[in-house]
């Protein structure tokens, strides 16, 4: 909502500036965006001016010189490009000197041989309105050398508004103002428009169909209206409110709409057949054109305005095409009613148009305003349009009376956790329109919607007290947080992968396809939901190839969704080098969990045939070429279950005071026997003085034949009594050798 | 020789080829420069025949590529199958694992780092739910009125007529209120999800963190007081802290918080846009109806609630002008973060 700043103090008598205004309406009403200043920054140099002389210049056919009187001694004398005054014209004039608002500063200079000291005014110079056809023509009888400014609104402050869903009473100047006064203790005017004496006795046939979705329809009748551009005043208003001028009439509905927040509509009276107004749900099959020229199919669920035969107005939202006020118009009815506000929501979203009057209808209009706001409509055609105003209808269903909350001020004292005196209260909401009654407040009209509790007038207090409210802390009996199991083990994967070199990514848990489809995405790309985060990671991969940055090791922890109710989290890592890195990486995970994992061979269509293992908890391996350019490991693992597996406590162990004896074990065994199999076959053989064992080569050549190789071993043996010798462990070795010889064919090599 | 036959012996052909270089063979024979085809095609007077032999043309054409990329497939995975190595034996007999610098934590994680500990530290516990929510919870069990427009598919993906995207943490709020009695006090941290268009400024998926307090006697005081103690943990020990009246269905009264701009301190420059305050998230009361609606005695408890989105703080704490580095992982932006 843009208000300018001189329409707000029409109604409000306050010495705040824009920004003092903007500052109190933030914090305490609605947030204001910006502060806009329109018109030039210096106005000293514009003046009215009278036009004394005027005649075509001698050096060009398409100028006319002027005498101007601008309140000198001696007359300026202004070359102008425009032909739409004569002699004694009343105009505006920048002289020599002045800067326009467009930065363009004016000089005293020759055109076509003749000087010229200063320009008359067109609209579009001084940011009034659009238009360029001729220059600004004043009402007679100003006084030559006055300031321009108090002729024309030529410079203005506009403040932009953004009140929130629940405050549609802010979506009005009056509303603005109201706030305004209350917020600086200023003097609040009353409601402006003053109805003009009826002149006529016409009958207006106004027939509502349906009172829920129409609680109220004033409908007035206008005669011989003349149809016409705008007055300055009421151009440059709109203007400034981002509202663009059509006609007088089509002009003041919008004033009106701005001024006091009911939207309202003027249609053609001599084209409503039968020269009535049904306000009715739409019938099976029904269209409507619509002003905007869009033909639309009506479902029966649409409030309609009809004639005595057709549709001629979709409520609340826009006017249909072939009632519109037109140049020829001469007689209008004006609507000034109020519509229910789901109901207009719900058809303004189906036929995907929203208006300045549906923003409004959707939440909620006072139906008490309409009839203000037909007042000051009324006033505004009969001064502006020369109309005549001969009957006028008001049908009503029952309108929800204003309810009376109570308020304890203790409870609000002890809601805000500062004190605020009963008459402090009080006082703070009378200046919002709540009036103190025997049984608590009364809600005005405008805010019945939103304030109908306790708490919501405790609230109407407190948006007053915001910045003298103190920061405490709560005060509590018992006090304990601490991360869960889970939460810790995140951040320990987190700082583990980090350790290994590896940089965290986010990726959109939104992918092309998943198990969980959205029905209406906002892209192919972000249609599903994932199943998996590797191909999010392969791409995030890909970008920083694209880029050619180097080094690429990414991870992330993140939700997956394999299906309805279930969201584990997975940890998923991509890397540039194979199949080893991506394992590495496993491997300090499943050691930082203490978890010691079975790894075995795995297939999957996106890795490589001959290197992908799988875990318990998810698998690693190389990604299969085809996926990606390059050599890559990555892995997947359901970091939920990896916390559910993940060892709960250490057992301590004596360390034993004598060194370990350590030896190596080589064997040649088969290629499909496993460095697993053989190492869970040691470490069965080895008793309880084997104290550690792992591979620590592989090697294949001519000495292993085809299909063999040898995998060698390192055993540390211990003991907590003594030193352990050569002699002592022999026996445990050939044991070994024996087992993995039986069991796998291994034969130990020298 | 017949078109219809010639299709059909070529693609014969092309299925029966078993390497690349019978698949070459076979395509020269049908499709090459002095193949039948191509012969035919060259001879062609008549429309309607030219158009009979281009579309055999074609569908060899395709049937080939085909074939090809199969028998590429096929001969890739042989060569993989003999690069085949025992998976089970660790990582540094298994190729080089290159030694690396450091890593770096994404800054959303770091931001999320920070929460957690601050709400630890107020004695908070931390918790993530479900992304796929019900309406219900939601919307209808957080007072959203029929009318709101986060209800509308325009705003929120929908999964079905009852399922959503969840669009805040809020839900969080029902599900810790029903699985335990306050005294509550909690941070839920995850994914939340809007219907936006994806602009340098939005995402439709960011992260949010919900602060709920509910206890006996909770003021607007606390929650000022909570949510300056975070902006100080997040931002810096100078930093202020205001309020803006506002409105939220779960809350009354609602405001937004405004935390002092760390680049002016608060004296006004481009990033406040001169006011010396930027926006920071939603927090207020929560409402009655809220606490109603999990069978809580508005009477009797009270408390706070309040949301932030983890990315917009991290473009706060690190001044990074928009949301989009967050999700395109390049990593000359995520290593500058530690």
């Amino acid at each position: 909502m843009r208000v300018p700043l001189s329409w707000l103090r029409e109604y409000v008598r306050v010495e705040a500036d824009a920004a003092r205004i903007a500052d109190a309406l933030s914090i305490s009403a609605a947030e204001v965006n910006t502060i806009e200043r329109r018109g030039p920054a210096d106005t000293s140099l514009y003046v009215v001016g009278r036009v004394l002389g005027a005649g075509k210049h001698p050096n060009a056919d398409r100028l006319q010189l002027c005498q101007v009187d601008v309140g000198e001694g001696k007359p300026a004398q202004i070359v102008c490009g425009a032909w739409n005054f004569s002699a004694g014209a009343t105009v505006a004039v920048a002289k020599a000197g002045a800067t326009l608002p467009n930065g363009l500063t004016l000089e005293r200079r020759e055109l076509r041989g003749e000087m010229s000291e200063g320009m008359i005014l067109a609209e579009d110079e001084i940011e009034l309105g659009a238009d360029h056809t001729g220059i600004i023509v004043l009402a007679d009888g100003l006084e030559p050398g006055s300031p321009l400014a108090n002729a024309v609104p030529l410079v203005e402050e506009i403040l932009d508004i953004d009140p929130t869903g629940n405050r549609v009473d802010l979506l009005s100047v009056y509303g603005c103002a109201r706030e305004v006064a209350a917020l600086f203790d200023g003097e609040l005017l009353p409601m402006p428009g003053t109805d003009p004496a009826q002149d006529g006795e016409e009958k207006v046939e106004i027939e509502i169909d349906d009172l829920d979705g129409c609680p109220r329809y004033v409908g007035r009748l206008f005669r011989d209206v003349t149809i016409a551009e705008s007055p300055l005043w009421l151009k440059a208003r709109l203007r400034d409110a981002g509202v663009r001028s059509i006609s007088n009439v089509v002009d003041v509905t919008n004033y009106v709409m701005l001024a006091l927040g009911n939207p309202l509509h003027a249609f053609d009276y001599d084209r409503l057949e039968g020269g009535r107004i049904v306000v009715r749900r739409a019938r099976k099959g029904e269209e409507l054109r619509t002003l905007d020229g869009t033909q639309r199919a009506l479902e029966k669920s649409d409030l309609l305005i009809a004639d005595a035969k057709r549709a001629v107005a979709l409520a609340g939202i826009m006017g249909g095409e072939e009632t519109e006020v037109s140049d020829t118009t001469t007689a209008i009815l004006l609507e000034a009613a109020n519509f229910e506000p789901v109901g207009i929501l719900r058809s303004s979203e189906r036929l995907a148009l929203r208006t300045e009057g549906s923003n409004r209808w959707e939440k909620g209009v006072d139906p008490y305003l309409a009839g203000p706001a037909a007042t000051l409509a009324t006033q505004l055609l009969v001064e502006l349009a020369g109309a005549r105003w001969p009957g006028a209808a008001d049908v009503q269903g029952e309108l929800p009376q204003p309810s009376v909350i109570p308020l304890r001020p203790e409870r609000t004292n002890e809601v805000l956790g500062l004190d605020v005196a009963p008459e402090r209260q009080e006082e703070i909401l009378r200046r919002v329109g709540f009036e103190r009654e025997k049984a608590g407040f009364r809600v005005p009209t405008w805010r019945a919607r939103d304030v109908t509790r306790e708490i919501d007038l405790i609230e109407e207090v407190a948006r007053f007290q915001l910045s003298e409210i103190p920061f405490t802390l709560p005060r509590r009996e018992a006090m304990f947080g601490r991360l869960t199991r889970w939460q810790r083990l995140r951040r320990v994967v987190e700082d583990v992968l980090v350790g290994c070199g590896w940089s965290e990514a986010y990726t959109p848990s939104l992918v092309p396809a998943g198990p969980i489809v959205l029905p209406e995405p906002i892209s192919a790309e972000l249609g599903a939901m994932r199943e998996t985060l590797l191909p999010s990671l392969v791409e995030a991969a890909r970008a920083n190839r694209a880029v050619d940055v180097e080094n690429v090791a990414l991870f992330e922890i993140a939700h997956a969704y394999p299906e309805r109710g279930r969201e584990p989290w997975h940890v998923a890592g991509i890397v540039d080098g194979g199949f080893a890195e991506a394992k590495w990486a496993v491997e300090q995970i499943y050691a930082a969990a203490g978890i010691e994992p079975a790894y075995e061979r795995a297939s999957e269509p996106f890795l490589h045939p001959g290197k992908a293992a799988r875990t318990a908890e998810g698998w690693v391996g190389e990604l299969h070429p085809a996926e990606l350019e390059g050599t890559w490991g990555a892995f997947e693992l359901d970091l939920d279950a990896l916390a559910a597996a993940a060892g709960e406590t250490v057992r301590f162990e004596e360390v034993s005071p004598y060194p370990e004896l350590r030896q190596d074990l080589a064997f040649v065994v088969d290629e499909d026997a496993s460095a697993a199999e053989l190492l869970a076959a040691v470490r069965a053989a080895g008793g309880e003085l084997l104290r550690g064992v792992e591979v620590f080569d592989e090697y294949r050549g001519a000495q292993t034949g085809e299909g063999k190789r040898s995998l060698a071993f390192r055993l540390a043996f211990g003991s907590t009594e003594r030193t352990l010798t050569d002699e002592d462990v022999a026996p445990l070795r050939a044991a070994i050798a024996d087992a993995v010889g039986k069991q796998f064919g291994a034969v130990l090599r020298a | 020789m017949e078109a219809e036959a010639l299709q059909k012996e070529a693609l014969a052909a092309a299925e029966a080829a078993q390497t690349l270089a019978q698949l070459d063979e076979a395509r020269v024979q049908y499709l090459g420069r002095s193949s039948e085809l191509k012969l035919a095609l060259r001879e062609v007077r008549d429309r309607e025949t030219g158009m009979a032999l281009n579309a055999v043309r074609e569908a060899l054409e395709a049937a080939f590529a085909a074939r090809q990329s199969e028998l590429e497939r096929a001969e890739l995975s042989a060569r993989l199958t003999t690069e085949r190595v025992d998976v089970t034996l660790p990582a540094e007999l298994l190729g080089d694992v290159r030694v690396r610098p450091r890593g770096s934590l994404h800054p959303t994680t770091l931001i999320r780092r920070d929460v957690e500990d601050a709400f630890i530290g107020l004695g908070y516990e931390i918790r993530e739910d479900r992304e796929i929510e019900t309406v219900e919870y939601n919307f209808d069990k957080l007072a959203f009125p029929a009318w709101h427009p986060a209800r509308s598919s325009r705003d929120t993906f929908y999964v079905d007529a009852d399922t959503v995207l969840r669009t805040e943490t809020s839900p969080s709020q029902i599900h810790i209120l029903e699985e335990k009695p306050p005294p509550v006090y909690m941070v839920s941290i995850g994914r939340v999800y809007r219907r936006d268009a994806i602009t340098p400024t939005r995402f439709p998926i960011f992260h949010q963190f919900e602060g709920l307090a509910i206890d006996r006697g909770i003021t607007m005081a606390d929650l000022k007081g909570t949510l300056l103690h975070v902006m100080r943990a997040l931002f810096g020990e100078e930093r202020e802290v205001r309020f803006r009246t506002h409105y939220f269905p779960f809350t009354e009264p609602s405001m937004e918080p405004d935390v002092s701009c760390g680049v002016c301190g608060g004296s006004g420059c481009p990033t406040c846009k001169w006011s010396g305050w930027i926006e920071i998230g939603g927090s207020g009361m929560v409402d009655p109806q809220v606490l109603a609606n999990v069978g809580l005695d508005p009477g009797e408890w009270g408390g706070f609630a309040f949301g932030l989105g983890l990315e917009r703080a991290a473009q706060l704490r690190y001044d990074i002008p928009t949301i989009r580095p967050f999700w395109e992982n390049d990593l000359r932006f995520v290593r500058q973060f530690r």
